[in-house]
């Protein structure tokens, strides 16, 4: 994986092992790249909101990082793998290379950058993420979460409403206060990319903005005893007036 | 002449008459132990109401544990120590009977001091386990084939996914260091046993003492919690709570015993010479894990010692509603929860490291970048339990720093991968069975360790947490790197172990059906949890019918490959070429010595020259 001491780079970059190793590398990073760019969104459903798609997004650019990772392992594998010694008795032995420092070095600096990269563009979107929810907060609609055994209860005060159905209006920030009844369970609105666990007697706070029309659905996802497969619910993304309607329609008023 | 024929000929077999020891073995262990249980459960069985949860609680569980401290009083654990409370201690004679010298089978149903028959003991039981694991995750994925399957009910099925959790778990934690740990480790470094030989045994037959109680949870229920066992839930469950409750107790002793026994050997009987630079990496891996494990198992014992006492006694530590905190159990279980995937992970990746000189023929890459590697990933282990709580509402302010540590891990994770690369590069891998091991580690540690990034990114968390994807991801890390690890380690260190060599073959067989069934069976699980679909689920929407058939296809290809690797270790046992004393070329010391194994190891003690990575001719 590097040049013998004394080997210049010219003649290393000759090398055939070196040649086949790194264009394997450079064709499977490139692989990686392209797949990673549609691999995941293809199987996550409709974004309804942009903490879902930043979330997608962070799938793909993760995916990304990872590529030259993964082209040097699989590279160096795959090659080595169809160098392979066959037959019964142990092959000759190679070359006695005990460590090679500026590779260790090199292989440590370039794996921390990789991660470097993750962790702030992580901490970047939680950050921006929380300065939203608060900037929010002001003027969201409030929406109080129950988890039952094995149930979802959706109370909205100002309007009034209780009801098992999660129904949202478009473009108004909601915060979501989630509590257990029982035992723990975890809300999940699969396409506004929200969680959060439901703790008895501690409510749990996490919000969102839907951005889109579609429908919701609502599962649990934490262990919580017999039915909780079965433990789900649906609910809408509507317009405003829709929404207002809908509210009516459930004898609550609206603002 | 070697030892072994010396010990067989000229030395005559101990028999301390009179001693009681002779008499003891696994039949009285258990039939002592079912004494105690039914006496306890009797005796306690007019005092308690059964039809008042907490009472029937504290009879199980007191039943369960006199049943363990019987056995381990009918098979004559207690025989050292009560001479030692009496004044005295077993006579030289009654040692040598409990090394086992002399015995052939019988000595695995003994309380048998020889770290080699601890081995085998070991060996056994994980393979049991891995069995039972297996057929429970079979029946898991049977139940999965498609959307509204009734193979089995609800409350079965949750069952199900918590004793294959349990089982799994705790057959993972000594797969490598229970078998190779103590067959192979005290040769390895030149010891003739174990520091402490009564407590290697203590270790394996309190674990023994665990499997019945795990098993009673069928009659009693079931475990419907998952292996997490979460509070509320877990104070809530049926009686069959108490038997996780009792097993979790019980295995935290033996771990903790064999801990301190694994540690004190290598710190303490290393062979003249074998400096710390030039102790073999499977021993330091062993180590570091079992050294991870000292102060991680306490606090998942404490954990259920909580829990019981919730059940049994009504006090609150998990109840919200009286000041407690389910919280408070989430980070005692997760303080042992996460230390404890690297006291699976990192001895299956030793065993690999150990392996992959040998079959390149070359030195290991960087000794110094592995053991960085062991030690980054151990110090770090213990800062990152909070990411399993990202979405449990406590402390959201300390996400990020938790982020932080949990995806610096990938730098001592990069640095396993280099020194196996490395040792790879340049080579030409000899492939027999344990270097497609490292081939499979490879690829499936890669996917696990980058599966593992997105699920450490809080927002991504956000979807990914609770789905099936995070239970893809630990399985590529678990199974798909560590399992292989270990099974790498078993077709490596089978001759010795046996004698015999493992089929060839078979083996090969087996290797693809598991390796090409897990890469189906993961990857669609890896898609249900993208799409949407939560772990622990007994049915799912239609939607997630074709991943989850994928998936079952995968865990029948699995389970096909797994029967006939049983087919291949149970026949080449019995009647598996003769293996050669050192069938691989390899140079570390427990190939020195030849098979069986003599009773204390080596003729003469070893002395240790150089490290055991000198393959390779001088480069040109």
């Amino acid at each position: 994986m590097a040049p013998t001491p004394g080997e210049k780079l010219t003649n290393f970059f000759k090398r055939r092992d070196v040649i086949i190793a790194s264009a394997l590398g450079v064709a499977i990073t490139a692989l990686t790249v392209i797949i990673g760019g549609w691999w995941y969104t293809k199987w996550m459903p409709t974004a309804l909101s942009t903490d879902m798609k930043s979330i997608e997004r962070l799938m793909v650019i993760f995916t990304w990082i990872s590529a030259p990772v993964c082209g040097t392992v699989v590279a160096i594998t795959l090659y080595t793998f169809f160098n392979r010694h066959k037959g019964d008795t142990p092959p000759e032995d190679g070359p006695a290379i005990r460590t090679r420092g500026p590779i260790v070095i090199l292989w440590s600096v370039v794996s921390s950058m990789l991660c470097l990269v993750a962790v702030v563009y992580g901490l970047i979107e939680l950050n921006s993420a929380e300065g939203k929810a608060q900037a929010d907060a002001p003027h969201a609609m409030i929406v109080e979460v129950t988890g039952n055994q094995w149930v979802w209860n959706f109370h909205y005060p100002a309007q009034d409403v209780t009801t098992d159905k999660l129904m949202l209006p478009i473009n108004q920030p909601v915060e979501f206060r989630i509590i257990s009844a029982d035992v723990n369970h975890s809300f999940w609105p699969v396409q506004l990319g929200v969680k959060a666990d439901a703790n008895r007697y501690q409510v749990t706070l996490a919000d969102t903005t839907p951005n889109k029309l579609g429908t919701i659905d609502v599962k649990c996802a934490e262990l919580c005893g017999l039915y909780h497969a079965y433990m789900e619910t649906t609910g809408a993304v509507t317009t405003r007036a829709d929404f207002n309607n809908w509210v009516t329609a459930q004898g609550g008023h609206t603002a | 002449m070697t030892t072994l024929d010396h010990h067989a000929t000229t030395r005559p077999i101990p028999n301390p008459k009179k001693s009681l020891i002779t008499k003891l073995n696994m039949g009285t262990g258990m039939v002592v132990g079912i004494i105690f249980a039914l006496a306890t459960y009797y005796l306690i069985n007019p005092h308690v109401d059964q039809s008042v949860a907490q009472e029937y609680n504290r009879q199980l569980l007191a039943t369960m544990f006199m049943w363990s401290l019987g056995f381990m009083i009918g098979i004559g654990a207690f025989i050292g120590p009560f001479r030692w409370l009496i004044g005295k201690d077993l006579t030289d004679e009654e040692n040598l009977y409990l090394a086992g010298d002399g015995q052939g089978i019988k000595r695995y149903f003994k309380y048998c001091t020889d770290h080699k028959v601890v081995g085998i003991q070991y060996l056994v039981g994980v393979m049991t386990m891995l069995g039972v694991g297996g057929t429970l995750a079979m029946m898991i994925r049977t139940n999965l084939i498609m959307p509204g399957s009734k193979f089995v009910s609800p409350i079965i099925y949750n069952s199900l996914v918590g004793l294959h959790g349990i089982t799994m778990i705790i057959a993972m934690i000594i797969v490598a260091t229970g078998p190779f740990g103590n067959y192979i480790m005290p040769i390895m470094i030149g010891a003739a046993d174990m520091a402490f030989p009564r407590l290697n045994a203590l270790s394996w037959w309190v674990l023994f003492t665990a499997i019945p109680v795990l098993c009673s949870a069928w009659f009693l229920g079931g475990i419907p919690t998952g292996w997490t066992a979460y509070a509320p839930l877990s104070v809530q469950a049926g009686p069959g709570m108490n038997a996780f409750i009792a097993t979790i107790i019980i295995f935290a002793i033996s771990t903790a015993v064999a801990g301190a026994n694994i540690t004190a050997t290598v710190v303490a009987m290393r062979a003249k010479g074998m400096s710390w630079n030039r102790v073999p990496i499977f021993v330091v891996g062993a180590t570091v894990s079992v050294a991870l494990a000292i102060p991680a198992f306490p606090t998942f014992m404490v954990s259920m010692i909580m829990t019981g006492l919730d059940r049994t006694f009504a006090t609150t530590f998990f109840d919200a509603n009286f000041g407690g905190s389910g919280w408070l159990y989430a980070h005692l279980f997760w303080i042992m929860g996460h230390p404890e995937v690297y006291v699976i992970l990192i001895p299956g990746v030793a065993a690999l490291m150990e392996i992959a000189p040998v079959f390149v023929r070359k030195p290991l890459f960087s000794y110094n970048a592995a053991i960085m590697g062991f030690a980054g990933i151990a110090g770090l282990s213990v800062l990152v339990w909070a990411h399993h709580m990202y979405m449990s509402g406590w402390m959201p302010m300390l996400n990020g720093p938790f982020m932080v540590t949990t995806e610096m891990i990938s730098v001592p994770t990069g640095l396993i991968f280099l020194v196996l690369l490395g040792t790879l590069w340049r080579g030409r891998p000899w492939m027999k069975l344990p270097m497609l091991g490292v081939y499979a580690f490879l690829w499936n540690m890669l996917v696990g360790g980058i599966t593992g990034l997105y699920l450490s990114d809080v927002p991504a968390d956000n979807y990914l947490h609770g789905s099936m994807y995070v239970t893809a991801h630990f399985h590529y890390t678990l199974m798909g790197a560590a399992l292989t690890g270990a099974l790498a380690g078993l077709a490596f260190w089978f001759p010795k172990m046996t004698g015999r060599m493992l089929n060839e073959r078979a083996g090969y067989i087996s290797f693809w059906f598991v390796q090409i069934g897990f890469q189906i069976l993961f990857l669609g699980m890896f898609i249900a949890g993208a799409e949407g679909q939560p772990r622990r689920v007994s049915d799912y929407a239609k939607t997630f019918a074709t991943s989850n058939m994928v998936s079952t296809i995968g865990a029948y290809m699995i389970g096909i490959g797994m029967i006939v690797l049983l087919w291949a270790v149970v026949h080449s046992w019995r009647f598996g070429k003769i293996a050669p004393m050192n069938p691989w070329g390899s140079k570390t010391l427990e190939w020195t010595v030849p098979y069986p194994v003599p009773l204390v190891n080596f003729d003469t003690p070893p002395v240790v020259t150089s490290d055991f990575y000198g393959y390779g001719k001088a480069e040109k």
